[in-house]
C-alpha cells in the first residue's frame, strides 16, 4: 500500500533548450538510459528526462572488455570515485530508434534524448537524421568519451582538438532540422574556453560539460595489477562520481563566464545541493548517473523533495532563479580582496582532539599553541588567516575565520 | 536524546540504504526509513520529515516513544556489520526539526460525499479517522476523553509531553469533526445509522482485578487510575513513600518508573514469574532499575494488608511448572509456606485490562474478550470495523495506528464494492 499524498507538490518545471522540463533532473548517457524497462521505470519514478546511451551507426563494432568498473574507495567512502572502462552502447540504431519512438509515445510529457558518437561526416549526420525521425527532444554528441573514440586519430578525444570539433559541430548542426543539438566535452584541455567558443562558432545549440576524468583507478599494491583487473591487464577509467565535483564545477563556471552557450551540468551530481550548485555556476539542467548506478532511480524523490524544500526556503519562485547565481562572486585571484583574517577557536565547542594545532604546527605557521586544558589557542601574531584548522576541525562551527578591522 | 545536526548526519551517513529494507518492513505504518534518513544526510530534513509524516499520523509522538528494540532498529542490516542504525533518533531528529521550523501545511483532500464515524480518539482512532479523510470521507469523531487516548491519558508526562502530542493531534484534528462525548449502546445505534461505515478504536480502560482480599481498600489503585492521576496532578499527587505495583508489562513499568518520579522511596514490583518472561521492552525494564525499582520476581499476592487504609501486601512464592499457558509461558505454581509480607502505602493493580465500552456486546468476540475482526478489519457487525487494543489488547502505539490505517482502506474498499 502506497501513503496517500499528504502534502502539496511544487512545480519545478521550466523552460531551457526551447523545451519543457518537469525538473532538472535528467539522466546522463549511460548504462541506466541503455536500456527501455529501466528508462521506463526512471519515467514513471519521476525522472524529467534521459538521454539513451550513445548509439552508432552501422557497421562499427563496440568491442567490451569485462570486469568494466571499478571504484576510488576514499576514507571508507566506497564509492567517492567510480571508474568504468566502458564504451557506447551495444545496441544499433534501430534498437535506440525503437527506444525513443516507444518513449515519447509512452511519456509525451518526459524528455527524450539520444547521445551519438560517429567517424565520417556521413555517420554523424545519418545518426543525427534518423534519430529526429524517430521523434528525440534533443541529440547530445559524444565529442569526449575517455575511453575510446572513432575517427581518424583513435585515443585522441575529438573535443581535445579545436578544429576537429568545430568542423564536426557543424556537420552534426546542419544535419539536425528541428531539435538542439548538444556537444559533449571532456575537462581534458589546455583551455576549456577555446573548446566552447569553437562549439559556439560551429552554430550547435548547447555544450553538456563534461564527460568522465581519465584516471587509473588504483594498484593491487600485492600483485601490481591496476584496477579494473582483467587476467593481469588493466587500462585507464574514466572516473565519475563525487570525486569529480569541483572539476566539473570549474569546467562549467569557466565556460558560462566566457560564452554565451547553454550547458547541461553532468559529472559528479549526486543530490539536490549538488544540483543547485551546478545551476548556480551555469548549467541549464543537471545530468546524473553514477548516483543512480549506486542506490538506484529512487534518489529522484530526495532530488525533487529537497529541491522544492530549497526553493521555498531561498523564497525563489522558479528553477530558474538559480541560474549563474555564483558567477558574480567568481574572480581572478588578482581581483580578491585583501583582508586581515584570523583564526579564531570557540572555546566551548572545542572537543580537545588537538587535531588543528598539529595541522597548523606540521602544515601551517606554528600559529596554534596548546595549553594544559587542553583548548588551543590561535595566536594573533603568527596567524596568517590561512583557514587550514577550520577545515580540520571536527566540530561544525567550532573554528571560524574572523576579519580583523582595518588598522 | 535529540541528535546534533552534525550527529544526526554522521549518524544518517551509516545508513547502507538497503532497497526494500527490512526496517520499513519492520515498521508496522511501513515509513520509507531507508529514504528519510538520505533526505536527513542529504540536507532535506524538513522532507525527511514530510516522509516520516506521510506513513504515520502519530510521528511526533512515535519519535518520542516507539519501542525501536522490536521494529525497524531490531532487523537493521548495518548491525550484521557493526550496529544498528539510531532510526528513532533520526526520526525524532526529523520531526523535532520540522516542529521547530513550524509544520509544514497539508493539501486540501477532496471530499467523496460519504459520512464516515470512528468512535474513540487514541492511536487506532487517530489513525484511521486521519487516512479516511485523504480518502475524501466527511469524518465525526467520538470520545468522551478527548484526543489522544492512552498517550494523552496514561503515558507518563515524563515520556510524552502534552506539547508533543499535541503537535501531531492538532494538525490530524483539522481534518475531522470531534465529538466529546461518550457512546452508549443507543448512541452507537445511532452514529451506526448515520455514517457509511464506523470505525471502532475505544482501546481497553478497564483494569482486571486481582480477585483477592483487601482490594477495595484506600490506597489500592487499578493502574488506569494510577497513571491518570499522577499525569493530572502531576508533583502534587500523594501516593506515599512505599509504593508496590504488582504486573509484568509495560504499564507496570510505566507506574513503576512514575512512582519513583513522584518521589516514591521504595517501589516494589511484584510479579508471578520470573524476570524472562515479562512482556516488556528491555529500554523501560533497563530505565526502571535505574530508577531503583526493586524487583520481586516469583512472587504471587494472596492478600492486601489494612484496615481502611492499605498498610502492606502478602505474596507467596512460586516457582514456575514444566506446563505452559496460552501465551507460550510456563505457568507459575505457588510454593507452601513461602508468605512474605511487603509494606506499602499505596499498591498499583497492573495486570493487564479489559474493554470499558457499554455497546461491545453487539460484537462478536474472542475468548480474551477482544472485539473480533476479519484479515480487513472487520467485526461481526457488517461495515463496522475495529482496531488497536480493543482487537488484540495492550499493543504500541505505532501498531495501533496501523490498524487504523489499514481499517480506513477496508472501509474504503467495503465502500466501493456496496456502490
Amino acid at each position: 500500500m502506497t501513503d496517500i499524498d499528504i502534502y502539496p507538490t511544487r512545480d519545478l518545471s521550466y523552460d531551457f533548450l526551447g523545451l519543457r522540463f518537469e525538473s532538472p533532473f535528467i539522466l546522463a548517457a549511460a548504462p541506466s538510459t541503455d536500456n527501455l524497462e529501466m528508462v521506463r521505470r526512471a519515467f514513471q519514478m519521476g525522472w524529467a528526462g534521459a538521454i539513451l546511451k550513445t548509439t552508432s551507426i552501422e557497421g562499427t563494432r563496440v568491442d567490451l572488455a569485462y570486469p568494466m568498473m571499478s571504484t576510488f574507495n576514499h576514507d571508507g567512502k566506497k564509492l567517492f570515485g567510480m571508474g568504468n572502462i566502458d564504451l557506447i552502447s551495444e545496441h544499433h540504431i534501430d534498437n535506440v530508434e525503437y527506444n525513443v519512438r516507444m518513449l515519447k509515445k509512452e511519456f509525451p510529457e518526459k524528455i527524450v534524448a539520444a547521445s551519438i558518437m560517429a567517424g565520417r561526416k556521413e555517420d554523424w549526420q545519418r545518426l543525427v537524421e534518423r534519430l529526429e525521425a524517430a521523434g528525440v527532444d534533443f541529440i547530445e554528441c559524444s565529442f569526449s568519451c575517455p575511453q575510446g573514440n572513432i575517427g581518424e586519430d583513435p585515443g585522441k578525444m575529438l573535443a581535445q582538438s579545436i578544429p576537429a570539433t568545430e568542423l564536426t559541430a557543424r556537420w552534426v548542426k546542419e544535419a539536425a532540422k528541428r531539435v538542439p543539438v548538444s556537444i559533449k566535452i571532456t575537462p581534458h584541455v589546455t583551455d576549456i574556453v577555446e573548446v566552447a567558443k569553437a562549439v559556439k562558432r560551429s552554430g550547435a545549440d548547447a555544450l553538456t560539460a563534461s564527460n568522465s576524468l581519465q584516471a587509473l583507478m588504483g594498484i593491487d599494491i600485492r600483485t601490481f595489477v591496476p584496477y579494473p583487473q582483467l587476467n593481469g591487464r588493466s587500462t585507464y577509467s574514466g572516473m565519475t562520481g563525487p570525486a569529480i565535483k569541483p572539476i566539473t564545477l570549474k569546467t562549467i563556471s569557466e565556460i558560462a563566464r566566457n560564452v554565451d552557450i547553454p550547458i547541461l551540468g553532468t559529472g559528479g551530481a549526486s543530490t539536490w545541493s549538488d544540483a543547485v550548485e551546478f545551476m548556480a555556476v551555469g548549467a541549464g539542467v543537471v545530468q546524473f548517473c553514477t548516483a543512480v548506478m549506486h542506490h538506484g532511480f529512487r534518489i529522484i524523490d530526495d532530488l525533487k523533495s529537497g529541491m522544492s524544500q530549497y526553493l521555498d526556503e531561498m523564497q525563489f519562485g522558479s528553477m530558474k532563479d538559480i541560474w549563474r547565481k555564483a558567477l558574480p562572486h567568481l574572480v581572478t585571484h588578482d581581483e580578491l580582496p585583501r583582508r586581515t583574517v584570523r583564526s579564531h577557536i570557540n572555546d566551548p565547542l572545542c572537543i580537545e582532539c588537538e587535531a588543528c594545532y598539529v595541522a597548523c604546527r606540521d602544515g601551517g605557521h606554528m600559529a596554534i599553541d596548546r595549553r594544559p586544558t587542553r583548548i588551543p589557542v590561535v595566536s594573533e601574531d603568527r596567524c596568517v588567516g590561512c583557514g587550514l584548522c577550520e577545515y580540520v576541525c571536527p566540530v561544525e562551527g567550532c573554528i571560524e575565520m574572523r576579519v580583523q578591522p582595518m588598522n | 536524546m535529540l541528535l546534533t545536526p552534525q550527529q544526526a548526519v554522521t549518524e544518517s551517513q551509516r545508513c547502507l540504504y538497503c532497497f526494500d529494507a527490512p526496517c520499513t518492513q519492520a515498521c508496522p505504518v511501513h515509513i520509507d526509513i531507508p529514504k528519510f534518513i538520505s533526505m536527513i544526510k542529504s540536507g532535506n530534513v524538513i522532507g525527511a520529515a514530510k516522509v516520516v509524516k506521510s506513513s504515520h499520523a502519530l510521528a511526533n509522538v512515535c519519535g518520542k516513544v516507539c519501542p525501536e528494540e522490536i521494529f525497524c532498529q531490531s532487523v537493521c542490516n548495518r548491525a550484521k556489520q557493526d550496529t544498528p542504525i539510531h532510526i528513532r533518533e533520526l526520526h525524532f531528529f526529523a520531526t523535532q526539526h520540522e516542529a521547530k521550523n513550524g509544520f509544514a501545511s497539508l493539501r486540501e483532500f477532496p471530499k467523496n460525499g460519504k459520512k464516515a464515524a470512528v468512535i474513540g480518539a487514541g492511536p487506532s482512532g487517530l489513525g484511521c479517522a486521519f487516512e479516511l479523510s485523504k480518502l475524501g470521507y466527511d469524518v465525526h469523531v467520538y470520545d468522551a476523553k478527548g484526543l489522544g487516548g492512552v498517550p494523552k491519558n496514561s503515558i507518563p508526562a515524563f515520556r510524552l509531553s502534552e506539547e508533543e502530542l499535541g503537535s501531531d493531534v492538532d494538525l490530524l484534528a483539522r481534518h475531522f469533526h470531534f465529538h466529546e462525548t461518550s457512546v452508549d449502546s443507543e448512541a452507537f445505534a445511532r452514529i451506526r445509522q448515520q455514517h457509511e461505515a464506523t470505525f471502532i478504536g475505544v482501546g481497553l480502560g478497564l483494569d482486571k482485578r486481582l480477585g483477592i482480599t483487601g482490594e477495595d481498600l484506600k490506597g489500592v489503585y487499578p493502574v488506569l487510575e494510577f497513571l491518570e492521576r499522577a499525569k493530572e496532578n502531576g508533583s502534587r499527587s500523594n501516593f506515599g513513600s512505599r509504593v508496590v505495583i504488582v504486573g509484568g508489562g509495560n504499564v507496570s513499568l510505566d507506574a513503576a518508573a512514575t512512582a519513583k518520579h513522584l518521589g516514591a522511596k521504595e517501589v516494589t514490583l511484584v510479579y508471578r514469574r520470573s524476570e524472562m518472561e515479562m512482556k516488556v521492552w528491555k529500554s523501560e525494564l533497563l530505565e526502571a532499575k535505574k530508577l531503583g525499582v526493586q524487583m520481586q520476581f516469583l512472587a504471587q499476592p494472596m492478600q492486601i494488608l489494612g484496615e481502611e487504609r492499605v498498610r502492606g501486601i502478602r505474596c507467596r512464592r512460586t516457582r514456575l511448572s514444566e506446563k505452559v499457558d496460552s501465551t507460550g509461558r510456563p505457568v507459575p505454581v505457588e510454593v507452601p509456606n513461602s508468605d512474605f509480607v511487603l509494606d506499602a502505602d499505596a499498591v498499583v493493580v497492573a495486570i493487564g485490562q479489559q474493554i470499558h465500552a457499554e455497546f461491545v456486546h453487539f460484537f462478536e468476540r474472542t475468548k480474551q474478550g477482544f472485539i473480533k475482526v476479519d484479515e480487513a478489519f472487520q467485526t461481526s457487525l457488517p461495515g463496522i470495523f475495529a482496531g488497536g487494543d480493543a482487537i488484540a489488547g495492550e499493543g504500541t502505539i505505532v501498531q495501533a495506528v496501523a490498524q487504523g490505517k489499514q481499517a480506513a482502506h477496508s472501509m474504503h474498499e467495503y465502500l466501493k464494492d456496496r456502490n
